[in-house]
């Protein structure tokens, strides 16, 4: 245990965290959520936009984490990467799940609590700043990437949820990412 | 192919965002594997999503640490103990549409090792049931049985009781003193019949005592006078088991007599006697 503490757990190494918990060495854990988990409970939150459920799902994560971390392969792609989709995936199930989506679904994202809390410290790779990408998409990519990323919709449901084209949803979807590519580069 | 076209189709956008079934999922892959231009693409699209996400990142509430963490030990112990299959590979994206869709959202996991305990509690409690029902079942009819063995015996020890009682009662009356015993004997009828009645004349009581009786006809019986100064005065039809000499048998209390004498009459008596049919007679 006062291994962990004396360990700065957001500048642990990637690549050693992948080895121990490769090994299964359950103290890991501890660094990997002090690494990750504002990260993650930042996503899951702005898609489940309830704080117990947010907590839920990222326990689940962590389980899951732990009982596939056997199939993350480093070559493909950063632990961040894979973890993320993990949590995102669950999140998305649960709200796709029916009494999920009694009522919540189109609740817009500025009204939900995660507009609201302060910018934390914790994991944040490529910082740019939320204002900076606000100010380089314009509201109609952001609006489209984010009923796609956070809403969990496909395409073709923002285009009948937005009342468009599935085409200019696909180009308003390309031109945002690639938005979003050229500040994270 | 023309490589280009097909980054700018979109697909690659819908495989990072986990929109695509399965079988164009891995048709991405496999162009991703052969050309490098589609990898480097798919990557930047990757990094931008997950890049845009972590601007979100938001420290959770320091409680929650404690607690998730200690929620995934439990899970993962109880999972360790009752293994879950081993999980699906999480691929680097995943279709969305082939997210469960409705409740087949999977329970949160910090149930999971609540619900493994709590089914293993179940099956344990299933079989206690079921123990302690064939237990039961069989006291049940352990009970039955010695409950009609009980009976039976309560049965045969009254009946032991009844003959102890009357054998009792016939050994005091044939060994009191006020008893006199008149002994009646065969008519030319029944020559060889035999009987005794025992008469106590202070209490009127009168027994019957069969030694030896011809078997009386069908719906016939025999019936005990006493005669008083000549007359006849019914003592009582003789029952089936005093007339072939079981037991001593209680009848009429007869007031006075000087003799005793059976005929045989109608099953159930008669009161009149037929002197034709008397087979033993006998003088106190």
């Amino acid at each position: 245990m006062s291994a962990t503490t004396l360990e700065s757990s957001t500048s642990y190494p990637e690549e050693l965290l992948v080895q121990r918990l490769r090994d299964r060495d359950e103290s890991a854990m501890t660094l990997f959520y002090d690494k990750y988990s504002a990260a993650l409970y930042g996503v899951i939150l702005r898609i489940v936009k309830k704080e117990e459920i947010a907590e839920d799902v990222l326990q689940e994560g962590l389980v899951k984490i732990w009982h596939s971390f056997q199939f993350y392969d480093s070559s493909k792609g950063r632990l961040f990467t894979w973890v993320l989709n993990i949590c995102r995936n669950l999140a998305i199930d649960k709200i796709r799940s029916r009494q999920y989506r009694v009522g919540t679904r189109m609740t817009p994202l500025e009204d939900s609590g995660a507009m609201h809390q302060a910018a934390s410290s914790g994991f944040q790779p490529e910082h740019i700043g939320l204002q900076e990408i606000t100010n380089q998409l314009n509201p109609e990519q952001k609006q489209v990437i984010d009923l796609l990323y956070f809403g969990g919709f496909t395409q073709s449901e923002v285009a009948e949820e937005l009342d468009l084209p599935l085409g200019t949803v696909k180009t308003r979807a390309r031109a945002a990412i690639k938005v979003l590519s050229k500040l994270i580069r | 192919m023309d490589i280009q076209e097909y980054i700018e189709s979109g697909i690659l956008e819908q495989y990072a965002l986990g929109e695509l079934p399965a079988v164009e999922q891995a048709e991405v892959e496999r162009l991703s594997a052969m050309h490098p231009a589609i990898r480097q693409e798919l990557d930047s699209v990757i990094e931008a999503l997950s890049g845009y996400a972590a601007q979100y990142a938001q420290t959770p509430p320091a409680d929650m640490r404690n607690r998730v963490l200690a929620g995934w030990k439990a899970a993962i112990d109880a999972d360790a103990v009752a293994p879950v299959p081993v999980a699906a590979p999480e691929p680097v994206v995943r279709s969305i549409s082939s997210a469960p869709v409705e409740e087949a959202a999977p329970a949160a996991p910090r149930f999971n090792w609540l619900m493994a305990a709590s089914i293993a509690f179940l099956l344990l409690s299933v079989g206690i049931n079921f123990l302690l029902y064939s237990k039961w079942q069989n006291a049940e009819t352990s009970l039955a049985a010695v409950e009609s063995d009980r009976s039976l015996l309560a049965a045969s020890h009254m009946a032991v009781e009844k003959r102890l009682g009357d054998q009792t009662n016939e050994l005091s009356v044939l060994r009191s003193d006020e008893f006199r015993t008149v002994a009646l004997n065969g008519t030319p009828a029944a020559p060889k019949a035999r009987a005794k009645v025992l008469y106590n004349p202070n209490t009127r009581t009168v027994y019957v005592d069969v030694r030896s009786l011809p078997e009386p006809p069908a719906g016939k019986q025999y019936q005990l006078w006493a005669l008083d100064n000549g007359k006849p005065v019914d003592a009582g039809v003789l029952d089936y088991a005093t007339a072939s000499g079981e037991s001593l048998q209680h009848m009429k209390d007869i007031a006075s007599a000087q003799a005793f004498a059976m005929t045989v009459e109608d099953a159930g008596g008669s009161p009149t006697p037929t002197l034709s049919t008397m087979t033993v007679v006998g003088n106190i």
